[in-house]
């Protein structure tokens, strides 16, 4: 029986975890490589990264180069060129403009960079042998401190000194005297814990989503080998699993998409918040 | 039968140092690595090529807008400086009128004037005449009358009378019936 010999459920939750190994090639954690007191040793999620990286930086050169020269030739842009520039320009406009005002170009290409960064991240995963390194709480964590003081320095340049600290002592309206000082002091605490409560949700949001996606087709797969033994039944949960599988990954698919969506769509509306304070 | 590969993979997942749940800074501090060198290299190198047309285009209309602003603007200020013009115009040709109809009103009290006094003087003159022709006439009457009541006389007394002194005498007479009146 396979049930006695295997933990499926640690295998699965090992598979979306973080590793040194990819596909058959392994390698070890590196002791000597310290950044500081922590170990920086490359793990599975962190080559996703370069090749995350690498695939939107090859993706947007290609397709930039395409365009250049479709306008030099003076036709009109088409294929997928027109593609990416469409999805360039949709979260360049609807995405971060939109949301951040007129200050929007400028933070624009650190929004765009975001989406198509995490969508590729989150596409990677869905590829055999893929992983996603958006599944990894680190590389959350690490995208929403970013986006955290991209919010914060951004909101500090706007602002100014004494426009910044009024974010996180409210004047509060209809008070004066002592009263309204005592309030601005019992707010700060929620002030701060607000600006910290965004970039947490960012990242928590984006990875139970991809975990949570990954963790259900390594399950729905488990149940093959769990009930993989039973003559004649096995046939038909393995098609019934295989099918449910089928429609599961559409759905991440989907999921992927709207995750890369709502982390940079979320993103630039903390940043329009944050500038348009008073 | 198990699949060949399962206790492979199991295996390799033992290396495995943390859950998913752990997060481990030095993925963190790759995350950031990676990511900035991307932002970095995407702005320099690929943002441009993609955004450049556009950016070309917003700029264009930016400037249009501008542009059709202040032609807006200038041509405000041209209707404006029309109206002033036409409103100008319109008070000048009121103005005119106005003093065109003083002159004309004056021009026509001047000619009525005159028509009045030269037919007053007509009608004076009229007057005079008719007086001095009623004059001659009631002279004419009392000489005729003189005459006649000479020869009546003259038949009645059959005496030939001094035409002259009894002329002088009746006509005194007559006088005196005048003053008497």
């Amino acid at each position: 029986m396979i049930q006695g010999q295997i933990d499926i459920g640690e295998i699965v939750l090992h598979h979306a975890a973080d590793s040194y190994s990819i596909f058959m090639f392994e390698w070890r954690r590196m002791e000597s490589l310290q950044f500081g007191p922590f170990n920086v040793t490359p793990t599975k999620h962190v080559v996703f990264l370069f090749i995350a990286a690498f695939l939107v930086f090859l993706t947007m050169k290609v397709a930039g180069r395409k365009l250049e020269a479709q306008r030099a030739n003076e036709n009109a842009p088409k294929g997928f060129a027109n593609a990416i520039e469409a999805m360039v320009l949709f979260v360049r406009n609807d995405v971060a403009i939109a949301n951040i005002g007129h200050d929007g170009a400028k933070f624009a290409p650190f929004v765009m960079t975001l989406f198509f960064f995490v969508l590729y991240m989150n596409l990677l995963g869905l590829i055999p042998h893929g992983a996603t390194p958006t599944g990894n709480l680190a590389v959350t964590a690490g995208l929403a401190v970013l986006a955290f003081l991209v919010i914060e320095i951004g909101g500090f340049l706007k602002l100014g000194p004494a426009g910044y600290m009024r974010t996180i002592f409210p004047t509060i309206p209809g008070l004066s005297g002592p009263g309204a000082i005592a309030m601005s002091l019992f707010m700060a605490p929620i002030e701060i814990l607000g600006k910290m409560v965004k970039p947490f949700a960012l990242c928590v949001r984006l990875f139970g989503n991809m975990v949570a996606g990954h963790l259900v087709i390594l399950s729905i797969m488990g149940i093959i080998f769990l009930f993989g033994h039973l003559p004649f039944w096995n046939w038909g949960i393995g098609i019934a699993a295989a099918t449910l599988l089928l429609g599961i990954m559409m759905l991440e698919i989907f999921v992927a998409m709207l995750q890369a969506y709502v982390f940079a769509l979320l993103t630039a509306v903390f940043i329009g918040l944050m500038q348009h304070e008073h | 039968m198990l699949p060949y590969w399962l206790p492979l993979l199991q295996e390799a997942e033992e290396h495995v140092p943390t859950s998913p749940f752990e997060p481990e800074f030095g993925v963190i501090f790759w995350t950031w690595l990676v990511f900035g060198a991307l932002f970095f290299v995407l702005k320099k190198y690929a943002w441009p090529a993609i955004l450049s047309a556009t950016e070309e285009r917003e700029r264009k209309i930016a400037h249009q807008l501008e542009e059709a602003e202040r032609m807006n603007a200038e041509a405000k200020a041209a209707l404006e400086e029309h109206k002033a013009l036409v409103a100008g115009a319109r008070d000048e040709a009121s103005k005119l009128i106005g003093e065109a109809k003083t002159v004309g009103e004056a021009e026509r009290e001047a000619i009525l004037n005159r028509a009045r006094e030269e037919q007053e003087q007509l009608v004076d003159r009229a007057k005079r005449e008719i007086e001095a022709e009623r004059e001659r006439a009631i002279a004419e009457l009392r000489r005729e009358a003189v005459d006649l009541s000479l020869a009546a006389a003259s038949r009645l007394v059959e005496a030939k009378l001094d035409d002259e002194a009894n002329r002088k005498l009746v006509m005194s007479y007559l006088d005196s019936l005048e003053q008497a009146r």
